[in-house]
């Protein structure tokens, strides 16, 4: 696997990069080393978590620690975890609100982001300014009126209400990057597939789609690692069905460490495979916000 | 943004396109918004009416607000008006057959006090039993049914005592209670005197003290407020997210900038860098504070490596209770490795906004490197900065899960594990809405701050 190869996202630009690449010198040499510092910083402790999550218990326990990997590799912390109350269902209940959030945030937002990309009308900026409103909102503040609501409507402890309030947060960042992603296709081509007799809807089908699919795949995956990560508003809206990060959360103060960490190792590993996937598109997520 | 392709044709379509997203947001975005400013300063059991008679349908004479003292002047049964809960003071009341003194054959509801269960059904449903002999003297002997199950109700017999009778009906009653303010409440009417069931009542000692549990209508009131005001915890949450914001948001926008640049100077291995420096982006608050607290757990790494060096000789523990300044730090710390990355994608989209052909003109003029960082990248990035400080800020105002998961969440709080508290632990929603509502107030004030701050300088270099 090359990641090398691959083309990022900073270099989407006409210019040939070697032109532009300075000859190796003691500045480029001080960028690699301070680049590699940075990334010790972020993938060291991460290294840390995971081996102790995937050793014996009494190595978690043990003390003082060896800073050599997964030593002994054991899969015990593991199955203590996962075979702990509640644990299975958390992660089950975790799996569906994500994915339900998934997909309503995105067949809401599709919609929404190409009338924002393609159509002039009035109201446009007023709609895009309450989306970045909304976006900026504090989790905080709107989970205990939400807690309230659902209450009374008796949909409290529920997971379609987690989902729902996970939509809340991950719509407005969904409409934004999916009008990024339309705004990206010229509308020329769809015209171009209309006069050569496609329909309407058969050349957005057949030209826009494709092209627009990747980001569409990126903003959904981005509402999933958003519910999967979410505590505040989950542990507020549920008591018994709760997610995994609610689950966590509350029983801190009472579980061993090897719970724990073996726990923050679930949380993890969403981010860690679909940052893979998505990182070019997050420059389309907060690149506009400044304009 | 690419501006729009115009397409007039079909007005209405755009309108239908966003409808979905809009009317969503509208209920569970605009809608509980609303009702959650509302819960902060508006209390639907502020205040009990008195009634003229016990029964829901008679006239009020006047409220008294939630914990008033109350003396209780008398009480009365009556038929339950809403749910059975277990916070009613009820009263069994049987519907009676039997044959009075006349040996007619009458029928009626007297309470289950003045009758004798003498046969029950195998279930306890009581069958039949005898009327019980009145003792306090000058008493009427004779025992009244009443035509319904209320002693306002007219009065259909009168039975001897000890005449059998056969239980053909139970009925459950709520008390009511007719009660005036004690004579210590000096905010109120001390002459108001009215009925109001025992579900909105608490009753002490032997039956003739007792207070206004809650109230039947709501009131705007600062009550919630100000308890959150004086909430112990109140003060040193405030201070400690503030703390937080102060120690993190400088390093975090440098580390951010830098990491920034050196996606921008676009190394061999730059799609590698994106892919690690956004890792953090994607993570759980909670994981985070997991992560950081396996480093300085009292048996954790930061511990290990100090005594592997021989910088001490036995584990110190720094998320303790006397190691305040140690969890803060921790969390500092967690917060730079998860919260970075966010600024850094910011400020990165914005140098991809500034057109190469300026930093090479300027590299033309002999600029350095240091010299277009600081007078060509730093000043076009304004606004990427500033929205990133608007963002950063509102989600600095949010610190939660890692602060639990490092400090437990008493020895060092902030402001939204206090709305947690109060949601959760204490269920005193509408302090908790109190909290969310200051939290929203300190987003939009330090929102509002930014975007000034940030013209003013405008306007100071263009003069």
């Amino acid at each position: 696997m090359s990641i090398d190869s691959e083309k990022p996202a900073v270099m989407d630009d006409e210019t040939p990069i070697q032109e532009r690449r300075a000859p190796m010198s003691w500045g480029r040499i001080g960028t690699y080393v301070g680049a590699i510092f940075v990334s010790l910083w972020i993938l060291v402790p991460m290294y840390f978590l995971f081996s102790m999550a995937f050793t014996t218990q009494e190595t978690v326990r043990s003390y003082p620690k060896s800073v050599l990997p997964f030593v002994p590799f054991s899969t015990s912390t593991m199955r203590f975890f996962l075979g702990s109350e509640g644990v299975a269902e958390g992660l089950a209940n975790s799996l569906i609100v994500a994915v339900l959030a998934l997909v309503l945030s995105t067949l809401l937002a599709a919609p929404a982001g190409y009338a924002v990309a393609r159509y002039l009308f009035t109201g446009r900026d007023v709609f895009r300014l309450a989306i970045l409103a909304v976006r900026a909102f504090p989790i905080v503040v709107l989970s205990i009126p939400l807690a309230v609501l659902f209450i009374r409507v008796d949909m409290f402890d529920s997971l379609i209400s987690v989902a729902l309030m996970h939509t809340v947060l991950a719509l407005p960042t969904s409409i934004l990057v999916i009008a990024s992603v339309f705004a990206s296709v010229p509308y020329e081509l769809e015209e171009a597939g209309q006069v050569f007799g496609a329909s309407p809807l058969q050349s957005f089908r057949h030209i826009v789609l494709p092209l627009v699919l990747p980001g569409i795949a990126a903003s959904s995956v981005f509402a999933f690692v958003l519910s999967w990560n979410e505590v505040f508003a989950a542990s507020v809206l549920t008591l018994e069905n709760r997610t995994l990060p609610a689950l966590l959360l509350n029983s801190l103060s009472e579980s061993s460490d090897a719970y724990q960490f073996a726990g923050g190792f679930f949380l993890m590993v969403p981010s860690l495979i679909f940052m893979f996937f998505i990182r070019k598109y997050l420059f389309n997520m907060w690149g506009q916000v400044s304009k | 943004m690419v501006a729009p392709t115009v397409k007039r044709r079909r007005p209405l379509t755009p309108y239908l396109l966003i409808a979905p997203a809009l009317l969503f947001l509208a209920a569970f975005f605009g809608y509980p918004m609303v009702q959650g400013l509302i819960l902060a300063v508006y209390d639907d059991e502020a205040v009990l009416p008195l009634l003229e008679d016990p029964g829901i349908e008679a006239e009020s004479l006047g409220t008294l607000p939630q914990g008033t003292g109350l003396t209780v002047l008398d009480q009365r049964a009556n038929l339950i008006d809403g749910e059975l809960t277990s916070d009613l003071l009820t009263e069994e009341w049987f519907k009676v057959s039997a044959l009075d003194s006349n040996d007619q054959t009458v029928e009626g509801w007297a309470p289950e006090t003045r009758i004798r269960i003498r046969e029950e059904a195998d279930d306890g449903t009581p069958l039949a039993g005898t009327v019980r002999t009145k003792l306090a003297a000058g008493a009427d002997p004779q025992t009244t049914l009443f035509q319904e199950a209320s002693e306002s109700a007219d009065t259909a017999a009168k039975l001897d005592a000890r005449t059998r009778v056969r239980i053909v009906d139970t009925a459950t009653l709520e008390l009511w209670f007719l009660v005036t303010p004690q004579d210590d409440e000096t905010e109120v009417d001390q002459s108001l005197e009215g009925w109001a069931p025992s579900r909105f009542i608490q009753i002490f000692g032997e039956g003739e003290l007792g207070r206004v549990d809650r109230g039947t209508e709501g009131q705007f009131t600062s009550r919630f407020i100000e308890k959150m005001a004086e909430d112990r915890f109140f003060g040193p949450a405030w201070r400690t997210t503030l703390l937080l914001m102060v120690l993190i948001l400088p390093v975090q926008f440098v580390l951010a900038t830098l990491m920034a640049l050196v996606i921008h100077a676009r190394l061999k291995a730059t799609s590698i860098f994106l892919y690690i420096y956004s890792i953090p982006m994607g993570m759980s608050d909670l994981a985070v504070g997991i992560l950081f607290f396996s480093l300085f757990t009292g048996n954790g790494f930061i511990n290990s490596f100090l005594e592997g060096i021989g910088l001490i000789d036995e584990p110190r523990s720094f998320l303790s209770i006397d190691t305040r300044n140690w969890i803060i730090a921790a969390i500092v710390l967690a917060e730079l490795w998860r919260a970075t990355s966010i600024v850094m994608v910011i400020i990165v989209s914005g140098l991809q906004s500034i057109p190469d052909e300026t930093l090479e003109a300027a590299e033309l003029f002999g600029a350095s490197y240091w010299q277009r960082v600081r007078y060509i990248m730093l000043p076009l990035l304004r606004p990427s900065i500033q929205v990133a400080l608007i963002l950063r800020t509102i989600l600095a105002f949010q610190v939660f899960a890692v602060v639990i998961a490092l400090g437990g969440g008493e020895v060092v709080t902030v402001l939204a594990n206090e709305t947690y508290r109060q949601y959760f632990a204490l269920r005193n929603t509408n302090v908790a809405s109190a909290y969310a509502v200051f939290i929203l107030l300190l987003s939009i004030a330090s929102a509002f701050f930014y975007l000034r701050a940030v013209r003013t300088q405008d306007e100071l270099s263009s003069t």
